[in-house]
């Protein structure tokens, strides 16, 4: 176990330079990119050139870019990310809000996902080329061909719409409702620390339609590597020899195949997590879900440079911790890969 | 690697502590009593005069503040619209007028209170109003057009008598002080917030309120919802009436498409910003009440940057505005859903001095090719044409008719579609030759449109017009107290425009607000957001 946390610790500190990278590319990104965010900002009825040098002012850009970029690294060491202009708040203050509402989401879209691929896959691989295998290849396929906008807008009509079996898809809880007492931030279980078995039930009818919306379109890397890697191992030595010793089935594929073949899909899930939580902005557009990844488009979009950072940073910093956790969880998985 | 990774720490540590519990303060209140808006856009701040406040921030403004003075209200089709001319007292309960024009008292109403429950005294408003000229915010550009510039114009009388004097009898000055940026503020709940560096209290204000209007903040979260309650103290509506609404649930829906669903099943009340294109469906399907209004204080134009070649010629600028496809821009563009403002019958004079108004610009490609030779271009140029991103949707057609109709005399454009902020950057720079946009003025007088959007060398001065007979005869315009002759004054200023051509003027847009058949009421207010105060349910 010692093993472990000095695993964490090594590549904790050798993840310094990428976020360190990460913030001063973001900072130079966003100052090349068109576009005055004074000019912006300062666009009153009445601005004339002196609001704007105002605002300019107060945005502290009119100060040299190095200047600014010293000034940004103290701050961001300080803990403090800056204001944003979009929404009038603190960066850290907006994403300490949302982060919690993306994290709910995408964790419940990968498990959503992992749960539907890796027995597609595991059913896949045992017949391959037969209408199982043709089957889940055509419903991988058709979750990433269909955009999560597509898939989000079509489910939003059929479910609410059409059918009313859905809540209105506007955020994590009916606007009626009165939200639970806020511990995580994770909507799911702060009603159940609070023991509101009604907002529970409330949050999580709000969550299966954006998560199954994005569990859809991450199907495909997830099934398709279950089904290669159990291929594999299904063709190796060892299994032969358990089949020859006459091991039943399900413990063969269950307990020694499965395993092994998880080791990659681990990788890939880890991969797929990072980027849902950063790329799912259309799904949180589509269903007002307030998570981080449409706070950053907002702003982006505005030429509002803090919260744009800000989100780099972060999104840098989860990426960091997942890889990390994945390499941790291998070496429970597989012991060879612990002694690396 | 301790000092970079605080702000996660920070974040965990916030997110483990967690915060207060947000609740919502009035349950009890009935759907029929809850005003559910949905919107695609964002709240940003409670003190509409911090610089980037968004219009919905405006708009909410209007509801939990209150001003000394508003607009009436008439009727129009099936809703109302803001009244410019006629103004009534909202914190104050009466208003004089000096003869000369240079004076005005304002009467507060004795009973009135803040939302803490304190009385209203001549105090706050004073201290009010000098934050509204003094501060460094949106304000004082904008009192400045209403000669509201330095904290001496406004004196205390007595505890509930404010004296404004005025250098010269303005008369944009009563209206401005009805603008969304002349909130009364709670002096002495604010001023407890306010620090050295910060006199007027405006980072505090920017998440805090302390005012006196129909409706009391009871969540607010940028981005996501605002949540109102009624202020059953609330002294400043027209007959002392309160409004209908208990409960307002402005919330942000960033998908149009999940808007229009909301709407057409009921669970949300109102939006003012459906895509245009879907509004002629939901009219057709008869579901829902429409209220379609021409935003009679916004203009869309194609302008001409003078300062860029070759729209420093007045023929190159007379041959664009009638190679223009004026009727099929309209209809492609904003599917017919405005009035027009081209196509006038009238040739040298205007028939009266309102502005905006149809000037006689007519597709007319002959004229135009001859004018383009004269002009010293036989074959035609290459140029650009350019709007924003976010008006794509309306412009997309608009720039793709437009392409095609001066390809016929030989003039070949390239268009481009830039990013918000880009497009602003680069009209306030004046670097952008040819584009299309939209500009709004708050108050409706002619002078007031000429001032803003043909004068001086500020952004909203599209074409950079240096005319100054122009200037002289609009700052004239603004003092002239006889209205015979402010009448000759709009009058003349509008045939200048119509000569010179800027800009071709193309339309106003309706703004159409979609709402469910129970909610009357709705006013098209110059701000362009819903004033919730104005709704009922029947």
């Amino acid at each position: 176990m010692p093993g472990v946390f000095r695993l964490a610790g090594r590549r904790l500190a050798a993840s310094l330079p990428v976020l360190f990278g990460a913030v001063v590319l973001t900072f130079l990104l966003m100052r090349v990119l068109p576009g005055d965010p004074a000019v912006f900002f300062a666009s009153g009825p009445n601005a004339g050139p002196k609001e704007i040098a105002e605002v300019r002012h107060q945005m502290g850009l009119d100060k040299p870019i190095p200047v600014q970029l010293v000034l940004y690294l103290r701050d961001v060491a300080t803990g403090n990310l800056g204001r944003s202009m979009t929404t009038g708040q603190p960066v850290v203050a907006d994403l300490v809000e949302r982060l919690p509402a993306s994290l709910e989401l995408t964790f419940s879209a990968l498990a959503i996902a992992l749960l539907l691929a890796v027995p597609l896959g595991i059913a896949a691989a045992l017949r391959p080329h037969s209408l199982i295998d043709h089957a889940v290849r055509f419903l991988c396929t058709m979750g990433v061909c269909v955009p999560t906008f597509v898939s989000g807008l079509l489910l939003i009509y059929m479910f609410y719409f059409l059918l009313g079996l859905s809540p209105d898809p506007t955020g994590r809880l009916d606007v009626f409702a009165t939200p639970p007492p806020t511990h995580t931030g994770f909507l799911l279980i702060d009603s159940l620390l609070a023991g509101d078995g009604d907002s529970f039930w409330a949050a999580a009818n709000q969550l299966v339609l954006p998560a199954v919306t994005m569990a859809l379109f991450v199907l495909a890397p997830l099934a398709r590597m279950t089904r290669a890697s159990m291929l594999a191992v299904l063709g190796s030595d060892y299994i032969r020899t358990a089949r020859a010793l006459g091991l039943s089935r399900p413990r063969i594929v269950l307990v020694y195949a499965l395993r092994n073949a998880l080791l990659p899909v681990l990788t890939i899930a880890g991969i797929v997590f990072s980027t849902m939580l950063g790329a799912n902005v259309l799904v949180e557009k589509v269903f007002s879900w307030p998570g981080v990844a449409a706070y950053a488009l907002d702003a982006l979009l505005a030429s509002d440079y803090a919260p744009v950072q800000g989100f780099v940073l972060l999104m840098a910093f989860i990426f960091v911790l997942v890889n990390l956790l994945v390499d941790v969880l291998y070496g429970v998985v597989d012991a060879r890969a612990s002694a690396t | 690697m301790i000092r970079l990774a605080l702000p996660a720490l920070r974040l965990a540590t916030v997110l483990l502590c967690g915060s207060v519990a947000l609740t919502s303060h009035a349950n009890a209140q009935t759907r029929a009593e809850t005003l559910r808006q949905v919107t695609g856009n964002t709240i940003n701040t409670l003190d509409p005069t911090m610089p980037g406040s968004t219009r919905e921030a405006f708009g909410l403004s209007m509801n939990v503040y209150d001003r000394l003075v508003t607009f009436e209200r008439k009727p129009n089709g099936k809703g109302f619209i803001f009244d410019f001319s006629h103004l009534r007292g909202e914190l104050a309960k009466s208003f004089d007028i000096s003869p000369d024009g240079l004076k005005i008292t304002f009467h507060l109403r004795p009973d009135a209170t803040w939302q803490d429950g304190s009385p209203v005294t001549a105090e706050d408003v004073k201290w009010s109003l000098d934050r509204a000229v003094a501060a460094k915010s949106l304000g004082p550009p904008q009192m400045m057009t209403g000669s509201l510039t330095s904290p001496d114009q406004f004196s205390i009388v007595d505890p509930h008598t404010v004296l404004v004097t005025l250098p010269t009898p303005d008369r944009l000055a009563l209206p401005n002080l009805a603008t969304v940026y002349a909130i009364m503020i709670n002096s002495k709940l604010a001023r407890a917030h306010a620090t050295p560096d910060d006199p007027w209290a405006q980072t505090w204000l920017k998440d805090h309120t302390a005012a006196s209007g129909a409706y009391i903040i009871d969540t607010f979260k940028p981005g996501e919802q605002v949540i109102l309650h009624r202020n059953d103290a609330w002294k400043g509506g027209k007959d002392g009436k309160l409004p209908f609404f208990k409960r307002i649930i402005a919330q942000t829906v960033p998908e149009a498409a999940t808007r229009a669903n909301l709407l057409q099943r009921g669970d949300a009340d109102l939006s003012i910003d459906l895509q245009s294109s879907d509004v002629p469906e939901i009219e057709k399907a008869g579901k829902l009440k429409v209220i379609s209004t021409p935003q009679f204080n916004a203009f869309t134009m194609v302008a001409f940057n003078m300062r860029v070649k070759p729209y420093d010629n007045l023929k190159v600028r007379q041959a664009i505005a009638a190679a223009l496809p004026y009727e099929d821009m309209f209809k492609a563009a904003i599917f017919g859903r405005g009035a027009p403002l081209f196509g006038a019958k009238w040739t040298d004079m205007p028939p009266n001095g309102t502005f905006p108004q149809p000037l006689p610009e007519h597709t007319d490609l002959a004229r135009a090719k001859t004018l383009l030779t004269e002009a010293g271009f036989p074959n035609g140029f290459d140029t650009t044409f350019s709007y924003s991103v976010s008006t794509a949707q309306i412009n997309d057609p608009l720039a793709a008719l437009l392409k095609e109709s001066l390809a016929k005399i030989g003039i070949r454009v390239d268009i481009q579609k830039l990013p918000d902020a880009q497009f602003g950057t680069d009209v306030t720079a004046k670097k952008l030759g040819m584009f299309t946009d939209t500009s709004i003025a708050w108050m409706t007088s002619t002078d007031y449109f000429f001032r803003n959007f043909f004068t001086g060398d500020q952004r909203w001065n599209y074409s950079s017009w240096d005319n100054k007979d122009l200037e002289t005869l609009a700052q004239t315009a603004r003092f002239e107290r006889d209205p015979a002759k402010y009448e000759q004054d709009a009058r003349q200023l509008i045939k200048i425009a119509a000569a010179d051509m800027p800009e071709a003027m193309l339309w106003q847009p309706s703004q159409d607000a979609v709402m469910v058949p129970s909610i009357e009421g709705y006013t098209y207010w110059y701000h362009r957001q819903v004033d919730f105060r104005d709704l009922s349910r029947k």
